[in-house]
């Protein structure tokens, strides 16, 4: 049924995308084919053989100047591919300025890294490698180098691209892992195939918040053809905006950014202020000054702490940090005004965007809304007096929904999702 | 004139089975009709009981009805005994009604949107001409010069936004396609899909909403319309107006029709 799914959104959707075989497994429900039509070139299909180097790769530290860090020690397959940080550890136990971001459905971003810099997962597996205090290895020839040097890679590389190992065909092996990392089957996605009873109701009072007061869809955009709620865009949300000055730091900014080459901006970002700079590193376009790219939402739950610099711990510090309009600084983003949302109204939401939580991930799920609903009482972010109006002008706010009626139609349009996109 | 007729020759511009259209302007009855304050009430069909039992389906004309001898239980006609019974009454009304402003089914224009370009594949997600955009990478900036759409958060697309938005609307008018052709999913207790007098959404013109509607006796949206069908040819019970299956079938019908002149009065 669910390959027959497949085919038919393929016919329609992916008409004027590249002509070619669809995926051999049928996708989960939650994951567009017609996405992945789009973002993975024919050329770029994943192979077994790929696959399973790639996942070799991924979890190996010996790619590291110290044998330390491997991918997996920061997008960490057991944590749903994140390390539970606020800032990932590199080598030497070395800090950086960002936040690890999963690598589930990664596959299905426009661009890699919170700013964007790499248009590919090819690109984007290597600068993490040669990255001073990531992984640590002094360029990308020395990383080809120490892998030729190792045993068992020489044989399989030459028996998967049929040659010596070489950058290429490392990044191409690790990005053939990472493409199979689609993640979905939420309970949110049986919801939307027809069971009402996969989400309860405060679940149900979250997605309409969700859509309406809350305005999360504005950034957060989904449907079944674009399944993750991001619109794969940068805004600035004010994150940084108490701790920096922006248009001092955009200045410096200007002057030390030249090339725009992706390295030298990736050492930018994860070892100086300038990190807060966010995609202006990478267009040097103003009004991109401390914007980050919108994160997908599938299994944020279980993906925090959050944010580029992973300063909120819990999704209740999130939706506080939205409630009040963001921070102002000269450069938010437009979109960002006081929500009014009332604390019932940020449960909600919160149980909502756990309700994104792939069903495999149940048990750490469990676990981080327990950890998360201890830390409750601890609201950083909050300020009730702005999000409310007491305080500040940030705007007038939306109407809360009205949940005395239980209409299909709060969920808008979404598409057609398992059974009855089959008939 | 007594409201009942008003109801039969309203149907003068539209349709047999499922009524899309509205009076023709052309029609003076149908003019009184609008006229404020002098708006009959809409007439009700009384379908006549079979002698035997038989179940009797009625044409949106408000007066023909034909009985479909040896079924007692709507439940078991199947799509085709229905579209035979659609069909036949469809015939009738056109006898009846040689003037009518009724279409020939159109060309099927399958989808709605011209071809938006073919989107590059990821890697090289854009280095577009008109300039950076939020799919730009760092070396996709870096070559590019300028452009009008440099530095803009929403303004800013790519030819992967492009593609989303083209297969996202693509899907909501092949889902409207699949309620509009599934008597169950309209939930028609007499097995009655709106294609089966509305073949490719053929004589609904949307593009002439909103307009008084003599069978509601009121001036009517598109959605107000698909209801009434729903609920008197079809046989079902009216959707929210929000309902996403309406939204869908409002999306596959003005695409059908998307492009096509406006005519007033004439539908």
């Amino acid at each position: 049924m669910k390959a027959l799914t497949c085919v038919a959104v393929l016919a329609l959707g992916g008409s004027a995308l590249a002509q070619s075989a669809p995926p051999q497994k049928p996708f989960p429900l939650g994951v567009s084919p017609v996405l992945y039509e789009l973002s993975v070139p024919p050329e770029r299909r994943p192979t077994a053989a790929r696959i399973a180097l790639g996942e070799k790769l991924f979890n190996d530290k010996r790619l590291s100047a110290d044998d330390s860090v491997s991918c997996a020690t920061c997008h960490d397959p057991k944590r749903a591919f994140t390390d539970g940080l606020p800032q990932s550890e590199g080598v030497k136990k070395q800090r950086g300025k960002r936040n690890s971001p999963t690598v589930l459905n990664a596959l299905f971003n426009a661009t890699q890294f919170w700013d964007g810099r790499a248009g590919s997962l090819e690109e984007q597996a290597l600068l993490p490698i040669i990255n001073p205090i990531e992984m640590g290895m002094p360029d990308v020839e020395a990383v080809v180098a120490k892998v030729k040097g190792l045993p068992e890679y020489p044989p399989e590389f030459q028996k998967v691209f049929g040659r010596e190992p070489t950058a290429e065909d490392l990044a191409t092996a690790i990005a053939a892992f990472e493409r199979t990392q689609f993640s979905g089957n939420a309970r949110f996605d049986r919801f939307l195939a027809g069971d009402s009873k996969a989400l309860n109701a405060s679940e149900k009072r979250g997605w309409a918040l969700f859509n309406g007061k809350a305005r999360c869809n504005s950034c957060h955009a989904g449907n079944a053809v674009s399944p993750l709620f991001s619109d794969q865009k940068f805004h600035n949300i004010g994150i940084a905006a108490h701790q920096h000055d922006f248009s001092k730091l955009a200045a410096e900014a200007l002057r030390v950014v030249r090339t725009g080459d992706a390295k030298q901006i990736d050492e930018l970002a994860l070892q100086t202020n300038l990190s807060e700079m966010g995609r202006f590193l990478v267009t040097k376009n103003e009004n991109d000054i401390g914007s980050f790219k919108t994160p997908t939402l599938r299994n944020v739950g279980v993906t925090g702490p959050y944010m580029h610099d992973g300063s909120l711990a819990t999704l209740w510090d999130v939706i506080d940090h939205y409630n009040k309009g963001g921070i102002p600084n000269p450069f938010l983003d437009g979109g960002m005004q006081r929500l009014g949302l009332t604390e019932p109204e940020i449960d909600d939401l919160v149980a909502f965007l756990f309700a994104l939580t792939s069903e495999d991930l149940a048990a750490l799920e469990k676990k981080e809304l327990a950890s998360q609903r201890a830390r409750k009482n601890k609201r950083p972010e909050r300020d009730t007096a702005v999000a409310l109006g007491k305080k500040g002008n940030l705007g007038d706010i939306g109407v809360s929904p009205d949940l005395s009626i239980s209409n299909p139609a709060d969920r808008g349009f979404y598409g057609p999702v398992g059974p009855s996109s089959e008939k | 004139m007594n409201a009942r007729k008003t109801s039969g020759i309203a149907a003068l511009g539209a349709l047999g089975l499922l009524s899309l259209g509205a009076a023709s302007a052309k029609d003076a009855s149908a003019k009184d009709a609008s006229t404020p304050g002098t708006s009959p009430a809409p007439a009700t069909h009384q379908v006549p009981r079979s002698a035997e039992g038989n179940v009797v389906i009625a044409l949106c004309d408000g007066e023909t009805t034909l009985e479909v001898k040896g079924v007692k239980d709507p439940a078991r006609i199947d799509k085709k005994q229905a579209q035979a019974i659609s069909d036949q009454l469809m015939a009738e009304w056109l006898r009846k009604n040689p003037q009518a402003n009724w279409d020939p089914v159109p060309p099927r224009v399958a989808l709605a949107q011209p071809q938006p370009p073919t989107p590059p594949p990821a890697a090289n997600a854009d280095v577009k001409k008109q300039g950076e955009s939020a799919a730009s990478d760092a070396a996709g900036v870096a070559k590019q010069k300028g452009g009008e759409q440099a530095g803009h958060t929403y303004g800013a697309f790519s030819a992967r936004d492009e593609a989303l938005w083209k297969a996202s609307a693509e899907q909501m008018v092949k889902e409207g396609h699949r309620v509009f052709h599934d008597s169950k999913e309209l939930g028609s207790t007499v097995a009655i899909s709106c294609d089966m007098c509305h073949p490719d959404a053929a004589n609904t013109h949307p593009e002439t909403y909103p307009k008084y509607q003599v069978q509601l006796g009121r001036v009517a949206l598109l959605r107000d319309m698909v209801n009434w069908c729903i609920e008197n040819p079809v046989r079902g019970k009216p959707l929210a107006e929000d309902d996403p299956r309406m939204k869908a079938m409002e999306a596959y019908i003005l695409a059908q029709r998307k492009g096509v002149k406006l005519e007033y009065g004439k539908h």
